[in-house]
């Protein structure tokens, strides 16, 4: 069960999503991906994402000022 | 009173940020995820916003006039405008409202959008903007050329915006994760509650209605406008006239203030400063905004959203142009989804592997 951390803090959207989505692809299920990003948007894209894949979501929070993480888990 | 008006772009402002309402983003997922989520609010906005025009029309309170079609114009501004917000990062509303949250590649892309379409319309380029602008037919509008009522075509948008709007709301309730709540009340709707695509496209519709008798009182007989009111912004700060500020000037002004109401109250404002590439590509795309706005007669709140609602021939094909703009974009900058799995190794970016 790995845990990837995938930085996208700068990023504006859609790229964060693309990110997560490409580095999904990568893992194999049980797999947690924690994406960090800071574009307002993706906090409603990222758990639409995720709930529409049927990843669930074992953590999202507001780490700052404009800056959130979230972890998804493959499925 | 123009002030009017200042409170209507915070209302505006406010309202998009907190409804993570943004048009490039609706264009784009149609082209990046064949999703039609974020158009379909998009439409719903034209389509509350018709009911309130024409009956504002009806009752006397405006009156609506068609000027001539300038198509050529509009289907190349259009084609341009939809190009340049992937580029920019946001289309002139959503590049105002980003400004607002701190970005300052939004705040680049805001000022070569609005010197832009200052050089179009009243500056050095305005030659050939008149020129291309004078390319024009007469018929401008599909209720009068179909020689029906506008309420004709107010109930087919509604019938339709209301189909896809259905369409959307009746998939299978997916469960989002969600920030925990840290505050109640007023404080938790405005500033924390995720607002969802639809009921922040009804409160957007309202105010777009408002704009109009607010606007028409103070002598600006429009309704939601970004681009003239952007360039009278530049020509007044550079040329001191007051008689330029105007209430769509105190509209732009609003936005900003809104959307900086809103991301400071909810936490999520922060200067961030975008990496070189970003920073040329929300110069280099606002520019274009502010040619393709001033040559089409519009952004995607003049042309696409307001325009659309009074069914003009210039709104609506602005709309088509401008999401093929955005498509055209969307297939050049930004790269395609690998589909296969673990086929091309490890992501890019990743920083550590626990």
């Amino acid at each position: 069960m790995a845990k990837v951390t995938l930085e996208t803090n700068g990023e504006v959207c859609p790229f964060p999503l693309i990110e997560a989505q490409d580095a999904m692809a990568t893992l194999t299920g049980g797999d947690e991906l924690v994406i960090n990003f800071d574009c307002t948007q993706a906090t409603d894209a990222i758990p639409r994402w995720a709930a529409e894949n049927g990843y669930p979501v074992t953590d999202f929070s507001k780490t700052g000022d404009a800056e959130w993480s979230i972890t998804v888990q493959k499925a | 009173m123009l002030i009017s008006g200042l409170f209507v772009g915070i209302a505006l402002g406010f309202a998009m940020q907190r409804g993570r309402f943004c048009v490039t983003g609706a264009f784009r997922d149609v082209w990046v995820n064949r999703n039609t989520r974020w158009l379909s609010a998009f439409l719903l906005v034209v389509a509350v916003q018709s009911v309130g025009v024409f009956a504002l029309d009806a009752l006397g309170v405006i009156h609506l006039q068609t000027p001539a079609f300038p198509w050529l114009a509009t289907i190349v501004g259009g084609f341009i405008f939809g190009f340049a917000i992937v580029l920019a990062g946001g289309c002139a509303t959503g590049t105002y409202y980003r400004s607002g949250e701190g970005l300052v590649g939004s705040w680049l892309a805001l000022i070569t959008y609005a010197l832009f379409s200052a050089i179009m319309k009243t500056g050095a380029l305005s030659g050939f903007n008149t020129a291309v602008r004078s390319v024009t037919i007469k018929e401008n509008n599909f209720y009068q050329v179909l020689g029906v009522s506008p309420w004709v075509l107010v109930a087919l948008l509604a019938v339709g915006v209301g189909l896809a709007v259905r369409h959307h709301l009746s998939k299978p309730k997916l469960k989002f994760a969600a920030l925990p709540a840290s505050r109640t009340g007023l404080a938790h709707l405005l500033f924390e509650k995720r607002w969802g695509a639809f009921g922040t496209a009804v409160v957007i519709g309202l105010i777009a209605i408002a704009a109009w008798p607010l606007s028409w009182a103070s002598g600006r007989k429009d309704g939601l406008g970004i681009t003239t009111p952007s360039s009278n912004l530049v020509n007044y700060l550079v040329s001191g006239k007051t008689s330029l500020i105007d209430w769509g000037v105190f509209l732009v002004v609003g936005i900003l203030l809104g959307s900086f109401i809103a991301a400071k109250g909810s936490g999520e404002f922060r200067v961030r400063v975008p990496d070189a590439t970003t920073v040329l590509k929300s110069l280099g795309g606002g520019a274009l905004m502010g040619i393709g706005a001033a040559l089409g007669g519009g952004c995607t709140i003049g042309n696409a959203m307001v325009q659309t609602a009074e069914f003009s021939f210039q709104g609506w094909t602005a709309l088509v142009f401008m999401l093929l703009g955005t498509g055209v974009a969307a297939k050049l900058t930004i790269p395609k989804r690998r589909s296969a799995p673990a086929s091309t190794g490890a992501p890019a970016r990743v920083l550590s592997n626990a």
